[in-house]
């Protein structure tokens, strides 16, 4: 019931976007109104990012959903890569510190290990959240700034390690600063 | 999360764990434990029945007839004395006496048919199942599956589920005929291997605790389709196990599974889908 006492204090923060409601197209009003009314049920605060479109049923209820064509690179290759990758990097990220010495080769490839750890990575939490079906745009956007966040943290890798003290040595005296 | 659920997975403990529930001998002396065990509390509250033990029940309530009335929380307040021991039973009294609009989906009252799937006190859960807290008076809060398109109070809509389970092809699929011609035989330990997959009801309760499937359920399929999935690919009487790999071999139906293991935690039969899901990721990695 708390959701119901709390109901007037709430419903004047739902109504500002009242005001220039009318002049919004059909869909993105019903998306305001429902968001109003939402506001005063829901206790916490509720932002619409990608709020939920009305029920559409492809075809008839008894249909299957269709079935993507396979792709076993975005499937089975691209999860097997991202396991043995994570895995990989539990050694790489040891062995420098196990061994006491620094090898540059070793370095480097933990570097490029480090980066396609964290390209896969941001990848996945843009396939999660901006979905193709419904922002298609968005989902090109950033998966085009995941990749060219990734070439640039590539180059500034490249040029770190190719030129200054590399990555196990920055961290090595960081830890003792 | 595990206080939160039934007192029935409190009181019953080690009986109903997921262990006693793979093997077959020791299920139904627990179940048959549990009955004695609700019948002997009732007989004793009834007979000392000194005074009402009232509970509140907050109830999700939402009417497709006046749609441009907001969902509302609307209360409930039973004598537990007179009331069963299950939350299924409450709600029933509910209906048949406190309020007759009250919509929610229910048939076989001993967790079975998966129709009375629900959200209780925060947990997905079946009510028939989930045991009514004597011991704390707080209010139990009763929403229908989070994340669904509602029918009506706690009704949810589960077309998109159906749709998807119907996509896997949840049924034998064979070319050769059985050698004696009469029924595909399987050996102990390939029966064996269904164990765990082959009792889930479909309730739904794990797919809506998924927060994958929250985001994603156009694309991804879902823990309790997964599960079912793998209860296809692990039968050694299937035949069509390349295929049924191929359909998952995509970004969306089966990698969207990031091993939250919600599914796991929340299953009212005590499966287990995040490890069938795992199995499908590990067959389909290694082959």
């Amino acid at each position: 019931m708390a959701s119901i006492s709390r109901s007037s204090l709430l419903r004047q923060v739902a109504s500002v976007p009242k005001l220039s409601i009318a002049t919004r197209p059909a869909f993105q009003r019903s998306v305001l109104a429902n968001a109003a009314r939402a506001t005063a049920f829901h206790t916490s605060a509720r932002r619409d990012l990608l709020p939920p479109l009305p029920q559409r049923v492809q075809g008839t209820v008894n249909d299957p959903v269709p079935v993507p064509p396979p792709s076993p690179s975005h499937g089975s290759y691209h999860w097997t890569f991202d396991r043995l990758v994570g895995a990989s990097l539990v050694p790489l990220t040891v062995a420098p510190f196990a061994a006491g010495s620094l090898n540059p080769t070793l370095d480097a490839i933990l570097c490029a290990t480090l980066l396609i750890h964290s390209h896969t990575g941001f990848k996945n939490i843009i396939i999660d959240y901006v979905p193709a079906y419904r922002t298609p745009r968005a989902r090109k956007f950033f998966v085009w700034a995941c990749n060219a966040a990734t070439a640039v943290v590539g180059l500034a890798l490249y040029e770190f390690e190719t030129t200054d003290v590399g990555i196990t040595e920055t961290i090595k005296r960081i830890w003792t600063a | 999360m595990a206080a939160l659920r039934s007192s029935a997975s409190v009181m019953l403990g080690a009986a109903v764990s997921r262990p006693a529930l793979r093997s077959a001998a020791a299920a139904p002396a627990a179940v048959r434990g549990m009955a004695q065990l609700a019948n002997g509390a009732q007989h004793s509250t009834t007979a000392s029945g000194d005074q009402p033990r009232l509970k509140t029940f907050q109830i999700y309530r939402w009417n497709p007839d006046t749609p441009t009335e907001k969902p509302r929380m609307q209360s409930y307040t039973l004598d537990l004395n007179k009331t069963g021991p299950m939350v299924l039973d409450a709600l029933i009294r509910i209906k048949n006496e406190l309020d007759p609009t009250l919509t929610f989906r229910r048939s076989c009252r001993e967790g079975i048919c998966g129709s009375c799937a629900m959200n209780i006190n925060g947990t997905n859960t079946l009510a028939c199942l989930c045991r009514i807290p004597a011991e704390s008076n707080a209010e139990m809060k009763i929403y229908p599956l989070p994340h669904t398109y509602v029918v009506k109070d706690l009704v949810p809509d589960l077309t998109q589920f159906y749709k998807q389970y119907k996509s896997i092809k949840p049924y034998l699929q064979r070319d050769t005929p059985a050698e004696d011609g009469k029924e595909y035989r399987q050996s102990k330990a390939d029966r064996k291997k269904l164990d765990g997959l082959y009792e889930c009801i479909l309730c739904a309760c794990c797919s809506t605790s998924c927060p994958s499937y929250w985001w994603n359920s156009e694309e991804y399929l879902g823990p309790a389709i997964l599960l079912q999935s793998y209860r296809w690919l692990a039968d050694s009487r299937d035949e069509k196990k390349a295929e049924r790999k191929d359909a998952l071999n995509n970004s969306m139906s089966l990698y969207r599974c990031h091993t939250i293991l919600n599914c796991t935690r929340t299953c009212p039969k005590g499966l287990n889908p995040g490890l069938a899901i795992a199995q499908i990721k590990k067959e389909m990695a290694f082959s």
